[in-house]
């Protein structure tokens, strides 16, 4: 139930600022050899984070690039040791038991998952530490081996079970998550049950299964015009994954608690695929076209220098001053290609989609809330370096 | 929302903010106001208790916010209490007066994140550089010969990926009929009566490098660059039999295994940005092989004492070394200059082999016949 006292969310994400932050930052981190990524995400989470803001409150995001880059450090001990060790000892097994690199590659790619959920709780961990709303703290506690043992459980199981049981891994690691996150002294807490997830993701669980048939029936000799059906259960699957993540997002945040404190949230399947579908479409179309600009204008600069075409391609053929210009333009190009695609991904992706998220959202309890006391700071050295090691963290 | 200027205070500002005390997380409507050119501190008066000042020199203004019209302070000596101010002629006069409203705040721990970084370079080093090297050379010895058999077929396939045009097909193996007879007969010779856990393969990738390499499980691969420069089939049997004691002494296993250590954490520390690039640099270190002084040294000697056992002369390497650097002289680095001159110094070398061979007659047969000679020149040909 809505009622008068309930925070609506606003959300404050514009295009020019965030595009201008985000081209800067990344030449920066090209300047600087990727070293200014930490600070970049540090100044795009305090971007997001103060756009978003319920009850016309931003959130603050206090972290720091320092700490990030510490945390990069202490990760990188630490897995180095892990991952050239583990290699090593699985290319030895795998060569001397099972003649060939197959099995190595395999098993040490399974050797990663768990640390990827480590790493994963690790992140959580520390940016709800760094996340701030009404000056108050918010916290997860600490249990990430926990986190992972227990993530690697639910989706063994869900694969096993060809994915049926996806919505229970779902659920449960939900529940972890939110039972250990805090706001400030109060605490979350995830109710409702693991099966109340099935409603959307029957639009998933019916034509995968279908499809699963489909693909047996014809590989077991049957009428491979049956086949034509995957013309109809594919890319139903397909909205039936994005229909489930944005309603599984939807029904959770519903039955979270914190104390009276509830939450509404409303995001629509069919806004967040149109945001992918035409956001993924003008970041390349805009990225081409500035490829295009640009090459226009370099013909048309060496057209207007005058020179006869023969002279210029002898001058860059051969190992020159200009044959380096050339080749260090072409770098320059290259990376300018990806920093402009990352830039309007996030203005034409990811800020749209923060945006429809926070915008549904809407927070009830307004006087318990008044009454939420700090927190102690979480120190948390290591930051989110396992998951930047990793390369689980996107862009934010 | 007042604001009051009088006649003889001119510019003051009295407004309503909102203000966060970092314990609580009541919003408190709190009136700010800042009396005149001469004060140096903003008075905050809460609805309830005393009212307290915020000195200008340390209001901070959070830097990359989202919502520009309104302005949310912090203190330099404070990290939890905040104002949010709206009033946009109050947030100009304050971006105004304050001239240390964006000032950055100092970094701290820089001697913490120095040790750290120092520590994750010397860490990685040391598991690189020793840890390792030293785990691999242990397992080189305990890998069964048909595991390496399989790594280095593995290996072959990755090297002749890697090192073919960006894109382009891998490397050509040639296997002309006549070259390879004549290959098949030098190997022949060389390895009379020796015993190895694997059959010996020898191979020859179509490519300009004056090179030859060892991979692991019994590899021998040329490229055909090196039969174009080479003088006379006897240098060329000096390559494969100093090869063949890599071979032997289990060298390129050794190397190999180090490789897959550290191409994981080498990927690690450039993430995916450096992608293709690193399995292309694990191919250059195969190929350019860097073994140690002592192997280099093992490798030699149990060349001698191969070609020697074949009826050829040692110093064939040492003129193989000579043609090199005439013809291109000064130029050390590239192909098998820079694998046979890496640490014992190739002069050195070169005389070590025409020590080796001093009192040796002339080679009582070469290496191979002119025919066989030509046809090995064109095995990428036929
Ligand atoms: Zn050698």
């Amino acid at each position: 139930m809505i009622s008068l006292s309930d925070l609506d969310t606003e959300y404050a994400g514009r295009k020019a600022p965030l595009f201008r932050l985000v081209l800067g930052a990344s030449v920066l981190t090209v300047l600087t050899l990727g070293f200014y990524r930490f600070w970049m995400k540090t100044r795009l989470r305090r971007y997001y984070w103060s756009a978003i803001r319920p009850g016309g409150l931003s959130l603050e995001y206090v972290g720091r690039g320092s700490e990030k880059l510490l945390g990069f450090l202490i990760a990188v001990v630490f897995l180095a040791f892990y991952i050239g060790i583990v290699n090593l000892i699985l290319v030895f097994f795998s060569f001397s038991v099972l003649d060939g690199p197959g099995a190595a590659y395999a098993m040490s790619f399974v050797g990663i998952i768990p640390l990827v959920f480590f790493a994963r709780y690790r992140a959580r961990r520390y940016i709800l530490a760094r996340t701030r709303w009404r000056g108050i703290r918010m916290g997860l506690e600490p249990g990430a081996w926990g986190y992972s043992w227990r993530a690697m459980m639910h989706w063994t199981l869900a694969i096993l079970t060809l994915g049926v049981l996806w919505p229970r891994a779902t659920f449960w690691l939900e529940k972890y998550r939110t039972d250990r996150t805090w706001f400030g002294d109060l605490r979350l807490t995830q109710g409702g049950r693991w099966t109340m997830l099935y409603r959307p993701f029957r639009h998933f669980l019916v034509p995968w299964i279908v499809s699963l048939a489909v693909v047996a029936a014809a590989l077991a000799g049957g009428d491979l015009r049956l086949l034509l059906l995957l013309v109809l259960t594919v890319p139903w699957t397909i909205f039936g994954i994005f229909h489930y993540l944005v309603q599984s997002f939807r029904i959770l945040a519903e039955a979270k608690t914190a104390d009276g404190v509830e939450f509404k949230a409303a995001p629509r399947t069919g806004r967040i695929i149109g945001i992918y579908a035409l956001g993924l479409t003008l970041a390349y179309s805009s990225t081409t076209a500035l490829v295009a600009v640009a090459g226009v204008l370099l013909f048309a600069l060496f057209n207007l220098s005058g020179l006869p075409h023969d002279l210029l391609t002898e001058m860059f053929s051969r190992v020159t001053v200009a044959g380096w210009l050339m080749a260090a333009a072409s770098i320059v190009a290259y990376f300018a290609i990806f920093i402009a695609y990352g830039a309007f991904y996030q203005i034409f992706v990811t800020m749209p989609v923060i945006g429809h998220y926070a915008e549904t959202l809407t927070i009830g309890g307004r006087a318990r809330l008044n009454k939420v006391r700090q927190r102690r700071r979480d120190e948390f050295a290591e930051a989110d370096g396992f998951a930047e090691a990793l390369d689980l963290g996107a862009a934010i | 929302m007042s604001r009051a200027d009088s006649q003889d205070n001119p510019p003051t500002l009295s407004i309503f903010a909102d203000y966060f005390d970092g314990v609580s997380a009541r919003v408190q409507r709190v009136a700010v106001s800042l009396a005149g050119d001469q004060t140096a501190a903003l008075e905050i008066g809460p609805p309830e208790g005393e009212a307290f000042e915020w000195p200008l020199d340390r209001l901070r203004a959070l830097p990359d916010q989202a919502h520009k019209s309104s302005l949310t302070l912090g203190r330099s000596d404070d990290p939890l209490a905040r104002l949010v101010i709206t009033d946009p002629a109050a947030i100009a006069m304050l971006r105004r007066r304050c001239s240390t409203l964006s000032a950055r705040a100092p970094v701290t721990g820089l001697g913490r994140l120095i040790g750290w970084g120092a520590g994750a370079v010397a860490s990685v080093a040391l598991i690189i550089g020793v840890l390792i090297p030293l785990m691999a050379n242990q397992l080189a010895q305990l890998l069964p010969p048909e595991g390496e058999k399989a790594l280095g077929d593995a290996t072959f396939e990755q090297v002749r990926q890697a090192l073919g045009q960006q894109g382009a097909a891998a490397l050509r193996v040639c296997d002309g009929p006549k070259g390879a007879a004549a290959l098949k007969l030098m190997q022949a010779r060389l390895t009379d009566g020796l015993d190895l856990p694997y059959p010996l393969t020898v191979r020859v990738l179509q490519g300009e490098p004056v090179n030859a390499f060892a991979l692991p499980g019994g590899y021998i691969v040329f490229f055909d660059g090196l039969f174009a420069a080479a003088n006379s089939p006897d240098e060329v049997a000096a390559v494969m039999a100093h090869e063949l004691g890599h071979v032997v002494a289990r060298d390129p296993t050794r190397i190999a295994l180090r490789s897959a250590g550290s191409i994981g954490v080498l990927g690690l520390l450039f993430g995916d940005f450096a992608g293709g690039g690193i399995a292309l640099l694990l191919a250059e270190r195969l190929v350019q092989a860097n073994y140690t002084q002592a192997a280099e040294a093992a490798a030699d000697r149990f060349a001698y004492d191969r070609l020697r056992g074949a009826g050829l002369r040692p110093d064939a390497l040492a003129a193989l070394f000579k043609t090199l650097k005439a013809q291109n002289p000064g130029a050390e680095a590239g192909g098998i200059v820079s694998h046979f001159s890496s640490h014992p110094a190739l002069g050195d070398r070169i005389a070590a082999a025409e020590a080796a061979s001093a009192g040796l007659s002339a080679a009582r047969q070469p290496a191979l016949t002119k025919a066989q000679w030509r046809a090995l020149k064109g095995i990428c040909r036929e």
